[in-house]
């Protein structure tokens, strides 16, 4: 591999504004004003990943089969604002978005509006000084903001997932533009998320295909299940993707106040996950007449119009992790559906 | 100033198009429905037309879920019965 592999444009010294209408009349970047990547922003920003090989590649993304080598993943965290601190979690990302069972052709291309949400843990989101308390969702962190965005330019310009070209999401999503959250350890009364589903590195992100936030509030209970049936309907609705796909997870972002009532009961978080599985019904006679493309599991073809079911086949399917901070409002985020959320470890 | 274009290369295509078939006179026909609203409907009937103007036959239907690659159960099913296939439809 060698620099031969990569497109280097000569450009005049030129104003910021026609630097900036340069990557528009290339058709790069999301609307937004990016950083230019010059040669040394770009060897600063791989000064991240030590002596590893800057041209290994770390991905084939599709839909346009574009080659993420972490030479051009740094380019892409550049241009969105990335410090080199960064640049593990964002390598580390991209790697998780092509294992196989996230089906990113699918992600990319949908008319639906799904957004890959990043959630960083353990020592990479205090190093990198990621937004796991108030308003860990945005706006207003750089960590945050930058790395959400570059994965995006990252899809956007070596997946080639461009709206009208390689996506076809009908309105899109502001999540679509940086989607990347903290995992709050220290409220966390579980511990965190990434080591219930075996990863337990010091370091990890999980990548998670979903919808927007959609938000669960609750200022009043001081039970689990009264704020757990809240976040059930926030789970029931029609019209997210999950509703006819029964393979859909759900990741349930409790607030640190609604986590530590849950505790406080002494519930786990697969007391919660089972409550939750059990909560989130709908009647299936109202499910088969308001879908007919349903990608049910077999036995749910079996079940009568007058039996209810769960929103998802099993209650591993919905997982729990903690985020935010003070105040009482949580969040239910549904995946596009025919995805399957990926935690790895971070490494450069 | 030099930038590097943040779009790289692209690797080999995964699939590629299988060559045209000169003569479709005599051969069997699939379906392979993709299960996207009305895609059924148009499959059926532009196999019903290739059936009485071109002389297919119509061997096979079989579906797959939209937004995931056919099973092999359902591609070895349609390569063993069937020489020409129809499928895809968007929303």
């Amino acid at each position: 591999m060698s620099l031969d592999m990569y497109e280097i444009l000569e450009i005049p010294d030129s104003s910021e504004r026609e630097l900036q209408d340069l990557f528009h009349e290339k058709g790069w970047g999301d609307g937004l004003p990016m950083i230019a990547p010059t040669r040394d922003r770009v060897e600063e920003m791989l000064s991240a990943s030590q002596d590893l090989d800057p041209d290994e590649v770390i991905a084939s993304l599709p839909p346009r089969n574009g080659v993420a080598t972490r030479r051009i993943i740094a380019v892409n965290a550049v241009m969105a604002g990335c410090r080199t601190e960064h640049f593990p979690v964002l390598v580390s990302a991209i790697r998780a978005l092509s294992a196989p069972e996230m089906n990113l052709r699918g992600v990319n291309a949908t008319t639906h509006c799904v957004a890959p949400l990043l959630i960083v843990h353990g020592k990479a989101a205090r190093d990198g000084n990621y937004n796991s308390g108030l308003g860990a969702f945005g706006p207003g962190n750089l960590a945050n903001a930058t790395t959400g965005r570059a994965v995006r330019l990252t899809l956007l310009h070596v997946a080639g997932a461009t709206p009208g070209v390689g996506d076809a999401s009908t309105q899109g999503s502001p999540a679509k533009y940086s989607y990347c959250v903290a995992e709050n350890l220290d409220s966390s009364p579980w511990g965190g998320y990434a080591s219930t589903v075996g990863i337990d590195d010091e370091s990890a992100v999980t990548v998670h295909c979903g919808e927007a936030p959609h938000n669960v509030h609750d200022m009043e209970s001081s039970e689990p299940s009264a704020i757990l049936d809240k976040v059930a309907s926030a789970m029931t609705s029609w019209g997210q993707n999950n509703a006819p796909i029964s393979q859909g997870e759900y990741f349930i972002a409790l607030c640190p106040e609604h986590a530590a009532t849950c505790a406080a009961h002494g519930w786990s978080r697969s007391d919660i996950a089972s409550y939750l599985f059990n909560k989130a019904t709908v009647n299936v006679g109202d499910a088969r007449k308001a879908f007919e493309l349903r990608a049910w599991a077999p036995w749910q073809h079996a079940l009568e119009d007058t039996d209810n079911m769960s929103m998802t086949e099993k209650a591993e399917n919905i997982r729990i992790f903690v985020t935010g901070g003070a105040g009482k409002h949580s969040c239910v985020i549904p995946s596009w559906g025919m995805t399957k959320s990926v935690t790895v470890p971070v490494l450069p | 100033m030099e930038i590097y274009a943040p779009t790289g290369n692209t690797g080999e295509p995964q699939n590629s198009l299988a060559s045209p078939i000169p003569v479709l006179n005599g051969l069997s026909l699939g379906i392979l429905d993709n299960t996207k609203p009305n895609a059924r409907v148009l499959l059926d009937r532009l196999a019903d037309r290739l059936v009485e103007r071109v002389g297919l036959t119509l061997a096979i239907a079989e579906t797959k879920n939209a937004a995931l690659a056919a099973s092999d159960q359902v591609l070895e099913s349609l390569s063993k019965e069937v020489q020409v296939v129809l499928t895809a439809s968007a929303d």
